[in-house]
C-alpha cells in the first residue's frame, strides 16, 4: 500500500491509477479479440475526475458492450478445450481418423495399455515389416477395447510402428457419441468395402471375423471362437494380396464378462443389452471394464499370395483358408489361457 | 477417358433450375456455342431473346409427346434434363408428378427422336445416408434412399426408371450425375441455409463426415458431361472431407445438440403442420455418412475439382457473411 493517503481512505497513488488504467485498457482489448465492438480513444467519453468514478465506468462499458451468449460459448469452447477436445481443426483424414484426437487420447491408451490391462505382448516379431496388413484376431469384451489395444500393441511392438485400423460393429457406429469417437481413434465400420479400400491404400486393418457373436458370447463360452463369419477376410486378403497375422488376445473376455442376455429386451430396445456384474444396474460405472490381465499374441503370418486372385471366389478354398486361419488362432488363443496363472495376476 | 464428341444442339429441360439457366448461359458465352433450346414453364430474364425457347409443362399427360415434337423439330442430338426441385416441394404430389413422372416423359421423348445423349442432374443423396453405408460409397452401391424423405425417394425412383431406360436403349448415352451437397455464393438450398443458420441444430452425439463440392464445379461438370461419351451414373463431391463440428466451428457457427429422439418427433409435427420434408429428409444426413467416392468422375469425365470441400465450404460462409454488409 502506498502511504500517500487521501481524506476518506480512497486514495490512490498514481501509479496505481496507471496500472488500472493499462489492466481495463488490457480487458477492452481482450474483449475486441473476441467480437466486442472496436471502440477508438477518439470516440470514448472524456474519463471523469475521480479513479472510483473511472472504475465503475469501465465495468459499466464492460457490460454493456459484453454479449452475454458470446461469453457462455466462449468459456465452453476454454472448458471443452482444457477437457482435451480442443480446437476443431480439420485433423481428420479420410475415414474420421483425428491424429490430435489420437495423441491427446494417447496418454488415456498408454494407461490402459500399461497400468490397466498391464497387456503383455507375445512374439510381436512375428509382424512382417510391410505395409496392408490383415490383423485377423478373436473377438472378446463388448466394447471394442481389444481393436484399440491390438492398434495400440502393433504401434508400440512391430518393426514398422504403423498404426492399423480396427474394424468396429454396426450397433456400435448407430450409437450416439460412439460413432464420432471410435472414428477419431481409427476405428472403421466393419465391411467389405471399407476393408478393402483401406488395405489398398497400403493401411493395416484389424478385423474380427467373429463380429457380435464373439463381442456378446456368454461367459461360460469364453475363449471358445464362434464361426468366422463366411469368410469374407480371406477374400479380402486374396483379392488384396495382403498377408494375414492371426492375433490371439487373452484377457479381454474379462473386462465385461456376459453373465446373461435377453432376447427380449434386446429386441425392445434395438441394441444388444448384455448383463455383466456391474452393468447395467451400476449405470454408467459399469462401462468401466475390469482389471484383468492381458496378453496379446501374434502368430506366425499367413500368406494368401501364392495361388491366382481368382481363387477369392471359390468358396471351398475360402472355406479351408478360413479354417486354417481360425485354427491358427484358436491354437494361440488356448496356449495364452493355459498359460496364464490367474486373471488378474501376473 | 472418354471421348470428346460436343454436341450441335442441346436441348435443356428445366431451363428455370440453377444448373439449366447457369449452363445455357456459360453455353452461349462460349467458343463454340452449340444450339440451346430450353423448355420449362416460362424463360428466366437472363436468357430472354438469346435461346429458342418452348413452354412445355412435364406434369401434363401428352409431355412426352410434345417434347419429342420439339426435339424433332429442333434437330436436338442431346438433353441436359435439369427439371428438379433444389429443395423438398411441400406438394409431394406435384413434387412427384414432375420428377419421377415428367422425367419418364423426358426419357421417353429422347427415345422417340434422334437425341443420343441424355444428361441428368441427380444427387448423391440417392444413396441414402444409413449407418451401414461403407466410407465411400460408389456408383455401383444400391440406392438406399429412406422412404420417409420423399424428396430424395422420388430422386431415387427416378434413377431407377433411367437405369431401367439405359439398359433398354444402349445405343443412348443417358450420364446421371449424382453430386454431394452443393455450396457457393450464389447457390441457395435448404440444406444451406439450415447449414447456414447463426445456430445450428445438431444431432447430439452424432459427427459424421462431409463432402462439398462447389457450384462451379458442378458446371464444370455438366459441362463435360454434355461434351464427352460417359454413360452411367457419375458422383461428384469435392476432394476431401470434414466432420460436421470442424466445418460448423471453422464457420464460426454455434450448435444446439439436440438428441435425436427429440429432434425427429418435433420434426415429425413441423412437417405435419406445414406439409415440409420429413426429419430423414435432412437430418439424417447429419447423422450417419454418405460421403462418395468420387473417383469415376476423374477417370470418366476427366473432371477435377477445383475447390476442395472445404474450400466449397468456406466459399458459401464467406458470402454468406459478406451479405449481411451489402
Amino acid at each position: 500500500m502506498s502511504d500517500t493517503t487521501d481524506a476518506g481512505g480512497h486514495g490512490t497513488s498514481p501509479d496505481e491509477l496507471a496500472e488500472l488504467r493499462e489492466a481495463v485498457a488490457q480487458l477492452r482489448r481482450g474483449l475486441d479479440r473476441f467480437g466486442g465492438p472496436d471502440e477508438t480513444d477518439a470516440v470514448r467519453p472524456p474519463a471523469p475526475a475521480g479513479p472510483l468514478e473511472s472504475l465503475a465506468e469501465s465495468v459499466r462499458a464492460w457490460l454493456a458492450e459484453v454479449d452475454v451468449i458470446d461469453l457462455w460459448d466462449e468459456l465452453r469452447r476454454r472448458l471443452s478445450a482444457a477437457g482435451g477436445r480442443g480446437e476443431h481443426l480439420p485433423s481428420t483424414d479420410d475415414y474420421g481418423l483425428d491424429a490430435e484426437a489420437l495423441a491427446r487420447a494417447r496418454r488415456l491408451l498408454d494407461f490402459l495399455y500399461e497400468r490397466w490391462w498391464r497387456v503383455e505382448v507375445v512374439d510381436a516379431r512375428q509382424v512382417p515389416d510391410a505395409p496392408g496388413l490383415l490383423f485377423v484376431s478373436n473377438r472378446s469384451g463388448i466394447l471394442p477395447y481389444d481393436g484399440l489395444m491390438i492398434a495400440h500393441a502393433v504401434e508400440r511392438e512391430s518393426p514398422r510402428h504403423q498404426r492399423p485400423r480396427f474394424l468396429v460393429a454396426d450397433w456400435l457406429v448407430t450409437l450416439p457419441f460412439s460413432q464420432p469417437l471410435l472414428a477419431r481413434l481409427g476405428g472403421v465400420r466393419a465391411c467389405q468395402e471399407n476393408a478393402e479400400r483401406l488395405l489398398g491404400a497400403g493401411e493395416s486393418v484389424v478385423a474380427f471375423p467373429e463380429g457380435q457373436k464373439g463381442a456378446l458370447k456368454l461367459f461360460r463360452d469364453r475363449y471358445r471362437l464362434a464361426r468366422f463369419g463366411r469368410g469374407g477376410f480371406v477374400s479380402l486378403a486374396v483379392r488384396r494380396r495382403a498377408t494375414v497375422v492371426p492375433v490371439g488376445v487373452v484377457g479381454a473376455e474379462e473386462t465385461h464378462p456376459v453373465l446373461f442376455r435377453s432376447a427380449l429386451v434386446e429386441r425392445l430396445l434395438g441394441v444388444p443389452l448384455p448383463v455383466t456384474p456391474t452393468f447395467p444396474h451400476l449405470g454408467p460405472l459399469g462401462l468401466i471394464p475390469l482389471p484383468s490381465r492381458w496378453r496379446i499374441r501374434f502368430g506366425e503370418p499367413i500368406r494368401f499370395d501364392a495361388g491366382p486372385p481368382e481363387r477369392a471366389d471359390d468358396p471351398l478354398f475360402v472355406n479351408r483358408a478360413r479354417e486354417r486361419v481360425r485354427g491358427a488362432i484358436r491354437a494361440l488363443v488356448e496356449e495364452e489361457v493355459a498359460r496364464r496363472s490367474g486373471v488378474f495376476r501376473a | 477417358m472418354s471421348p470428346r464428341r460436343s454436341p450441335r444442339c442441346l436441348a435443356i429441360t428445366g431451363l428455370r433450375s440453377f444448373v439449366g439457366q447457369r449452363i445455357a448461359a456459360r453455353l452461349l458465352e462460349s467458343a463454340n456455342p452449340p444450339r440451346v433450346v430450353g423448355l420449362d414453364l416460362n424463360v428466366p430474364r437472363r436468357l430472354e431473346g438469346r435461346i429458342a425457347f418452348h413452354r412445355v409443362d412435364l406434369t401434363e399427360p401428352t409431355a412426352d409427346s410434345a417434347v419429342a415434337e420439339i426435339l424433332e423439330k429442333e434437330r436436338c442430338d442431346a438433353l441436359l434434363h435439369a427439371a428438379f426441385f433444389t429443395d423438398p416441394y411441400p406438394d409431394l404430389e406435384y413434387a412427384h408428378e414432375l420428377e419421377v413422372v415428367g422425367s419418364l416423359h423426358v426419357m421417353n421423348a429422347c427415345a422417340a427422336s434422334k437425341v443420343r445423349k441424355l444428361v441428368v442432374t441427380s444427387t448423391a443423396q440417392v444413396y441414402g445416408a444409413r449407418a451401414d453405408n461403407p466410407n465411400f460409397l460408389t456408383e455401383e452401391h444400391p440406392l438406399r434412399a429412406h422412404p420417409d424423405a420423399h424428396a430424395v425417394r422420388d430422386r431415387a425412383e427416378m434413377e431407377g426408371l433411367l437405369r431401367l431406360f439405359a439398359t433398354r436403349h444402349p445405343d443412348m448415352i443417358v450420364t446421371s450425375l449424382r453430386p454431394c451437397w452443393i455450396t457457393g455464393p450464389s447457390y441457395e438450398s435448404a440444406a444451406m441455409r439450415r447449414l447456414g443458420a447463426d445456430r445450428v441444430t445438431t444431432l447430439l452425439g452424432y459427427d459424421p463426415l462431409m463432402q462439398f463440392l462447389h457450384e462451379e464445379d458442378l458446371l464444370r461438370a455438366v459441362e463435360l458431361a454434355i461434351e464427352r461419351d460417359a454413360p452411367g451414373p457419375i458422383n461428384l463431391a469435392g476432394d476431401g472431407v470434414l466432420t460436421l463440428s470442424t466445418l460448423l466451428h471453422m464457420a464460426g457457427r454455434r450448435t444446439l445438440p439436440v438428441p435425436h429422439p427429440l429432434l425427429y418427433r418435433l420434426q415429425y409435427l413441423d412437417a405435419m403442420s406445414r406439409f415440409g420434408d420429413r426429419p430423414a429428409g435432412f437430418y439424417d444426413y447429419l447423422r450417419f455418412l454418405w460421403v462418395v467416392d468420387a473417383g469415376r468422375a476423374r477417370a470418366a469425365l476427366d473432371f477435377e475439382p477445383v475447390y476442395t470441400t472445404q474450400e466449397a465450404w468456406m466459399s458459401q460462409v464467406v458470402s454468406r457473411r459478406m451479405r449481411k454488409y451489402r
